[in-house]
């Protein structure tokens, strides 16, 4: 019987994952790492759906899961390709540069 | 049905002929030009012998009516309710209007004839008929209104078709090269508008004191003012009611001048002969220049009411009088200078403001009848004569033609003018209908018995015998002048010799032409017997004033629109009446006159001139210039320096140094102009400028700072969504707790 981790540390390391992800995207110039902080904060939903599902009992956390994993894939293609068209018009995928829609 | 109601067909069977020819007139001319022609000229003959109908139709249910009086009211017209003043569109159908329109549509309808035969060809033949419809449109309702206002409205009217009418071949440039036609027709005009603007005065003076425009209150008020010694209010000022209609009749009389062609305007008349010869036989010999008369007739209570009180104009004479003595004037000194004129219409003109005198000078007298009388007959043989020289100048001028275009030496261009009497003669032979029918009215213009002429002056003449003996002096000589210069015209015309190529191949006009100088020459024969003394004063012995019996006389018709006579029956008016009679000595005198003056003329022109460039035989005598120059140089170096200089100073310092510069430029346009700049630069940039273009300052200052906001940096919008979701976060976590 493996050890049962308790839930707190599973909501710790989520949290710690989504602050990564958030400061990530503040603070990053690089789309590339930009859109990998993305991923990194719907991950750590994930693991917190999951944690919660084990914990409790239910499939519903784990159900979700499957639907964020689809929609990020989708975001994931239409997200590159955005990428890919920028860097070839600007030859830079630098997210400062991108500001043509200031008001 | 009562037959007065037709009456306004007399003013609407015109006004259709006009329309139609205004309308469609010229494009059937111009799509066919035989059929054209005949349509549109008799569309407006017909209208006008339909208006003539109409007044024969009118004259019996007078008669059955027993002449008195009948009103058609039409529509209303002017109604201002603050000033009490209303004018409705009235016809008066009376004697006296019914007379003017007999005279009016019946000759009207023969001149219009004769113009199907003279306009032939000429160009403008749908414009001539709708002008002379419109004439007969317009005299109508000048003798048939009920009102001084009505009459006025005509009384322009047939002043515009005169101007129109006059200047009909406008574009005609004679020997000089000037448009001498254009420029009579603006002299008429003129002198007209100076006649107009007394009438004008007039009106309102009426109105000041009456209150009201219409004929018949206007006379009852009158009388009863008069009786009751009334005075006239004029603000603080009172006058009595004489002085007041003096001024009224001065300046109806300043109009007659302008209108009949009485000294001193009568000088437009003359010139008017430039129009078609149609014109001149309708509006310059028959119809428009008697409308003075007509207006002297009408206005009878207010002449004879001032000749009653004594009233004097400057203490010196009383309008009726000076009436008189302008119209003799006028009838002698026309007669002068028709003596010396060489062109046949020219000669007629004259003629026609010397005749006009004298139914001037019969008005002034008193002797409305006798003026009355006077303007029928003369309508008949001036209308003839008239058109009788149309049909001369129609003659010569094909005379003329044929010789251009023949091979017989005589074509080159010598100056030939068609109605130079001296380069007529002869022409007895040539043109008998014309002849005949000429001689006629001669003899009735130089007032031979029995033609229609002697009649009529004589009843002025015997008036003036009884009354006025300076007045009759000088209307006898003038009788003797007509005579002479009627002598004069008949030996140049149609004795002697021809003395042109053009006189000698000059023949008769065609039919439509000589028929209705035919017509015309018969009523100049039967016209005196309109008021024959012999029958009339009979039969009015025997069935009393108002004789409905077989003969009816112009005197017992007249009477009962001539409200002074019945006053003077009364009474109320001592007038200077004179009832239709003759007087052996003075028939056999204006008898002598007349055959006198002929042969004077004979003796003076017989076998003269011998060829068309003889000087003229009274050229020699002294008389020539003693008649023409008075005259002439009292009208250049008086009448028009001064007309001048009044007009100068009207136009300088009244209309340009008071009216214009002082009150439109100080008063009205700098209190209008500063008003405009306060509008303009306070209230519009100031007011309303600001008020919106601050509002759009505000919201842009706003959107600067919001704009602020929008950084296009995804990072930012990304820590706006954190935050706020942070925010949210809070929140429910707070609103849980």
């Amino acid at each position: 019987m493996p050890s049962v981790v308790d839930i707190n540390w599973y909501i710790a390391l989520s949290g710690i994952l989504f602050v990564i992800g958030v400061l990530g995207v503040l603070l990053r110039r690089n789309a590339i790492i930009v859109f990998m902080s993305i991923e990194l904060m719907l991950n750590s939903a994930n693991l917190l759906f999951v944690a919660f599902a084990r914990h409790l009992g239910s499939l519903h956390g784990q159900v979700l899961v499957f639907f964020v994993i689809t929609v990020a894939a989708a975001e994931v293609a239409v997200g590159l390709a955005l990428i890919v068209a920028i860097f070839r018009t600007k030859k830079s995928i630098n997210i400062d540069e991108i500001n043509i829609l200031k008001g | 049905m009562n037959t007065f109601s037709l009456a306004p067909l007399i003013i609407y069977l015109p006004l259709a002929g006009l329309l139609f020819n205004a309308l469609f007139g010229w494009r059937i001319v111009d799509a066919d030009r035989e059929v054209g022609e005949r349509v549109t000229g008799w569309v407006a003959t017909l209208m006008v012998v339909g208006a003539f109908i109409v007044s024969v139709t009118l004259f019996l249910s007078l008669v059955s009516n027993g002449f008195s009086a009948w009103f058609v009211p039409m529509f209303k017209w002017i109604v201002i309710p603050s000033a009490n003043f209303e004018v409705n569109w009235t016809l008066q159908i009376d004697t006296l209007s019914v007379t003017m329109m007999l005279v009016v549509s019946g000759v009207g309808s023969l001149i219009h004839i004769y113009a199907l035969g003279y306009m032939k060809g000429d160009m403008d033949y749908s414009r001539f008929f709708v002008y002379f419809n419109l004439f007969i449109f317009f005299m109508l309702i000048l003798v048939s209104g009920s009102s001084y206002l009505m009459m006025f409205v005509g009384w322009e009217g047939v002043g515009l078709c005169s101007y129109l009418l006059i200047s009909f071949w406008w574009y005609r440039l004679d020997k000089e090269g000037k448009t001498a036609n254009a420029t009579a027709g603006r002299k008429a005009m003129v002198m007209n508008r100076i006649g107009d603007f007394g009438v004008l005065i007039a009106m309102f003076l009426l109105f000041w004191t009456f209150g009201t425009l219409d004929y018949k209150p206007i006379f009852d008020g009158a009388v009863k003012m008069f009786e009751a010694n009334q005075m006239v209010q004029f603000g603080g000022m009172s006058l009595p009611l004489p002085t007041v209609l003096t001024a009224v009749t001065l300046l109806f009389l300043l109009g007659v001048t302008g209108k009949s062609a009485q000294i001193p305007l009568y000088t437009w008349l003359p010139d008017a002969m430039a129009g078609p010869t149609p014109v001149s036989a309708l509006i310059h010999a028959a119809t428009m220049v008697t409308a003075g008369v007509y207006l002297l007739v009408r206005s009878d209570v207010l002449y004879e009411i001032v000749r009653q009180s004594g009233a004097l104009l400057l203490g010196l004479i009383s309008t009726p009088d000076l009436v008189a003595w302008v119209g003799a004037l006028t009838a002698f000194f026309a007669g002068l200078i028709a003596f010396s004129q060489n062109d046949i219409k020219k000669v007629l003109a004259y003629s026609t403001v010397s005749q006009l005198g004298f139914m001037v000078a019969a008005a002034g007298m008193g002797a409305y009848v006798a003026a009355m009388f006077h303007l029928i007959t003369h309508a008949f043989f001036k209308a003839l004569l008239f058109l009788g020289s149309g049909s001369v100048i129609h003659g010569m001028e094909h005379g003329h033609h044929e010789i251009s275009h023949g091979h017989d030496g005589h074509g080159e261009d010598d100056g030939f003018d068609p109605q130079d009497m001296r380069y007529m003669g002869g022409l007895r032979h040539k043109m008998r209908v014309t002849y005949v029918t000429y001689l006629i009215g001669a003899l009735a213009l130089a007032g031979i018995f029995p033609l229609a002429g002697f009649w009529s002056k004589d009843e002025i003449l015997l008036h003036a015998q009884t009354h006025q003996t300076p007045i009759f002096i000088i209307l006898a000589l003038a009788a003797m002048g007509t005579a002479f210069y009627v002598g004069r015209q008949l030996i140049m015309v149609f004795f002697g010799q021809p003395r042109h190529a053009a006189a000698e191949h000059a023949h008769e006009s065609p039919a439509l032409m000589t028929r209705p100088l035919v017509v015309l020459a018969g009523l100049t024969v039967l016209g005196g017997l309109l008021n024959v003394p012999y029958l009339s004063a009979a039969a009015a012995e025997r069935a009393g004033m108002h004789a409905k019996g077989f003969w009816l006389a112009l005197e017992q018709w007249v009477a009962p629109s001539i409200p002074a006579l019945e006053l003077a029956e009364e009474g109320v008016l001592h007038l200077p009446h004179t009832p239709i009679s003759v007087s052996y000595a003075v028939a056999g005198l204006s008898m002598l006159l007349a055959v006198g003056g002929l042969a004077l003329a004979y003796l003076i022109y017989r076998g003269r001139p011998k060829t068309y460039d003889e000087p003229d035989r009274l050229s020699r005598t002294p008389i020539w210039w003693w008649s023409i120059l008075p005259l002439n140089s009292l009208h250049m170096k008086i009448l028009v320096p001064g007309f001048n200089r009044m007009a100068a100073w009207l136009a300088f310092k009244f209309d340009g140094e008071f009216w214009s510069d002082f009150l439109h430029d100080r008063v009205l346009r700098d209190t209008f102009v500063s008003f405009a700049d306060f509008s303009s630069d306070v209230l519009d940039s100031q007011g309303v400028d600001g008020l919106v273009n601050g509002s759009a300052t505000v919201v842009r200052r706003l959107s600067g700072l919001l704009r602020l906001t929008q950084t296009g940096y995804v990072r930012t919008y990304a820590l706006a969504v954190f935050l706020g979701a942070v925010g949210l976060l809070v929140y429910f976590l707070l609103a849980a707790g």
